[in-house]
C-alpha cells in the first residue's frame, strides 16, 4: 500500500473546490474528480507514467455528485488507489456513490442549508442592519457548514473505504437533513408578512394590498416553482405600462 | 470606466462562483448586488436590489442538469442599472423595472450557461482511449474555468450598459403614481415567497410550521 503524503490531501481538498469547473453534459463532473485526484494519482502511480494516463482516463469518465459532497467518493477512491484496488473494484464504488451523492447533496444543502442561511441574511437585512451585516453573516454562516461539510466528506471517505456507505447512513448528516425542511417552512413563513406590508420595497401598502399580497402568498404555495414565468410576465407587464403612461402624457 | 471595469471583473468572478470554483455563495444576488453596489458608491441601493432578488430566487435549485436563471450576474446587471437611474433613496419605479430586468437577464445568464456546458462537451472531455496526461486534465480543466469566468464577464460588459440605458429611460418616461410600482414589488415578493414552500415539501408537509412562522413574522412587525 502506498502512504498518501499531507500534501496531496491538501492538494485534492483545495482542488475538490473546483470539481464542477468543467460541468458537461456528457461526463458531467467526470474531468474535475479527475483534476480533483491528481494529486493523490501522482503520489500512487510515481514510477509509473503510463498507469497515470490510464489511471486518469478512468477517472476522467461520467461521474457526478454534489460538489461538497465529492469528497467522499474522492476520499474513498484515493485510500483504493494506494490500497492498490483493482479498476472494476473502484469502477463499481464509484457508480454505487453516484446518485446517492447527488441527491442526498441536493436536499442537505442546495434545499435545506443555502435557502436557510438566506433567509436568515433576509430576515437580518429587513431588521433594519447596516448593509453589509445580512451579506457577511450569510456568507459566514453558509461557508461555516459549506468548508466543514467538503473536509469532513474527504475525511470520512478517506477512513472508510468501500465501507463509506454504510457509514454514511449512521452520520448525522441524514438527521440534520430531516431537521431542514421544517425549518426552512418556518423561516419563509416570517418573511411573508413582511413581503407583504412592504418591509421589502420601503413603503407600507394600503390594507387591501396588503390583503392582495397574502393572496399571491397564497397562489405561490400552490403554484410552487411554476408560479416563476407568470410572475415575471405580470411585473413586465405593470413596468411595461407605467412607461406607456408616461409616455402618453 | 474603472467602475465598469470593476463590475465586468466583479461579474465574472460571481459566474465563476455560482457553479465553478468555489461556490461560496458570493453568487447570490444579496452578495452580488451589494458588492456592485459598493463598487458603484451606493451599497445600500445593492443590497435592496439583490435581497429583493433573493426572494424570486429562493426557489431556483440547481440540480443535475435542470436548466435554471443565474441571479449573481443578474444582481450585478440589474444593480448598475438601479444605481445609475435611481433618483430617491427607494425609487419604486426604477426598483420594478430594475427587478424585471434582473429576472430577463438571469435567464439570458441560465441560458449562455447551458451553452458554455455544451462548449465544454466539445472541448474538456478527455477521451478514455487518449491516455490523458496530467497536463491535459489540468488544461481543459482549467481552460472550460476560464471559460466560465469570460462568460460572466460579457454578461455584465453587456448587460450593464444596456440595462442602464433601459431602466433609466423607463423611470423617466414612468407615467404611474410611484405607489403602483411598490404595490406590484410588494404582491410579487410575497408570491415569490410563497412559491419557495415547494423547496421544503409544499403545504401538505409544512403548512403548520409555515404558518406559524407566518405568525411570528406578524408578531416581529408588530413590535417593530
Amino acid at each position: 500500500m502506498v502512504v498518501i503524503d499531507r500534501r496531496a490531501v491538501w492538494g485534492m481538498l483545495l482542488r475538490s473546490f473546483t470539481i464542477q469547473g468543467s460541468w458537461n453534459y456528457r461526463t458531467l463532473v467526470g474531468t474535475g474528480f479527475a483534476f480533483a485526484l491528481l494529486p493523490v494519482l501522482r503520489t500512487v502511480y510515481r514510477a509509473d507514467p503510463d498507469a497515470l494516463r490510464a489511471a486518469l482516463a478512468r477517472h476522467a469518465a461520467l461521474f457526478n455528485s454534489h460538489p461538497y459532497l465529492a469528497g467522499i467518493a474522492l476520499g474513498g477512491v484515493a485510500r483504493l488507489e494506494a490500497e492498490g484496488a483493482p479498476a472494476d473494484v473502484i469502477e463499481r464504488f464509484k457508480n454505487a456513490l453516484r446518485g446517492s451523492l447527488g441527491t442526498l447533496g441536493d436536499r442537505l444543502v442546495w434545499a435545506g442549508w443555502r435557502p436557510i442561511c438566506i433567509m436568515l441574511a433576509l430576515l437580518v437585512f429587513l431588521a433594519g442592519a447596516p448593509w453589509w451585516a445580512a451579506g457577511t453573516v450569510f456568507l459566514i454562516v453558509y461557508n461555516i457548514g459549506h468548508i466543514t461539510l467538503r473536509v469532513w466528506a474527504l475525511r470520512l471517505g478517506m477512513r472508510c473505504g468501500l465501507r463509506v456507505g454504510e457509514r454514511l447512513r449512521q452520520s448525522t448528516i441524514s438527521r440534520l437533513q430531516q431537521l431542514m425542511p421544517g425549518t426552512g417552512a418556518f423561516l419563509l413563513g416570517t418573511l411573508v408578512p413582511l413581503a407583504a406590508t412592504g418591509e421589502f420595497v420601503g413603503m407600507r401598502p394600503a390594507l387591501l394590498w396588503v390583503m392582495a399580497a397574502l393572496g399571491a402568498t397564497a397562489i405561490g404555495v400552490r403554484m410552487g416553482s411554476a408560479v416563476r414565468t407568470p410572475l415575471a410576465l405580470l411585473l413586465a407587464l405593470v413596468a411595461v405600462a407605467g412607461v406607456i403612461a408616461g409616455s402618453r402624457t | 470606466m474603472t467602475e465598469l471595469l470593476v463590475i465586468v471583473l466583479l461579474g465574472g468572478f460571481v459566474a465563476l462562483d455560482a457553479t465553478s470554483f468555489p461556490q461560496m455563495m458570493i453568487s447570490r444576488p444579496l452578495v452580488a448586488g451589494a458588492l456592485t453596489g459598493f463598487v458603484l458608491g451606493d451599497p445600500i441601493a445593492g443590497a435592496l436590489v439583490g435581497g429583493l432578488l433573493e426572494v424570486f430566487h429562493l426557489s431556483v435549485l440547481p440540480i443535475g442538469a435542470a436548466r435554471y436563471p443565474e441571479g449573481g450576474t443578474a444582481a450585478v446587471v440589474a444593480t448598475a442599472a438601479y444605481v445609475h437611474a435611481a433618483l430617491v433613496p427607494i425609487d419604486g419605479p426604477a426598483l420594478l423595472l430594475a427587478l424585471v430586468l434582473a429576472l430577463f437577464w438571469g435567464r439570458v445568464a441560465g441560458l449562455s450557461a447551458v451553452w458554455l456546458r455544451h462548449g465544454v462537451d466539445w472541448f474538456a472531455i478527455v477521451e478514455p482511449a487518449a491516455a490523458p496526461s496530467p497536463r491535459t486534465i489540468e488544461g481543459r480543466h482549467l481552460l472550460a474555468m476560464s471559460a466560465d469566468f469570460g462568460r460572466g464577464c460579457v454578461l455584465v460588459g453587456v448587460g450593464a450598459p444596456i440595462g442602464a440605458l433601459l431602466v433609466g429611460a423607463g423611470s423617466a418616461l414612468w407615467g404611474m403614481t410611484p405607489s403602483v410600482a411598490h404595490v406590484a414589488l410588494s404582491i410579487g415578493s410575497a408570491a415569490a415567497l410563497g412559491s419557495g414552500l415547494s423547496v421544503f415539501g409544499g403545504w401538505h408537509k409544512h403548512a403548520i410550521l409555515f404558518l406559524a412562522g407566518t405568525l411570528a413574522g406578524a408578531t416581529l412587525l408588530l413590535i417593530a
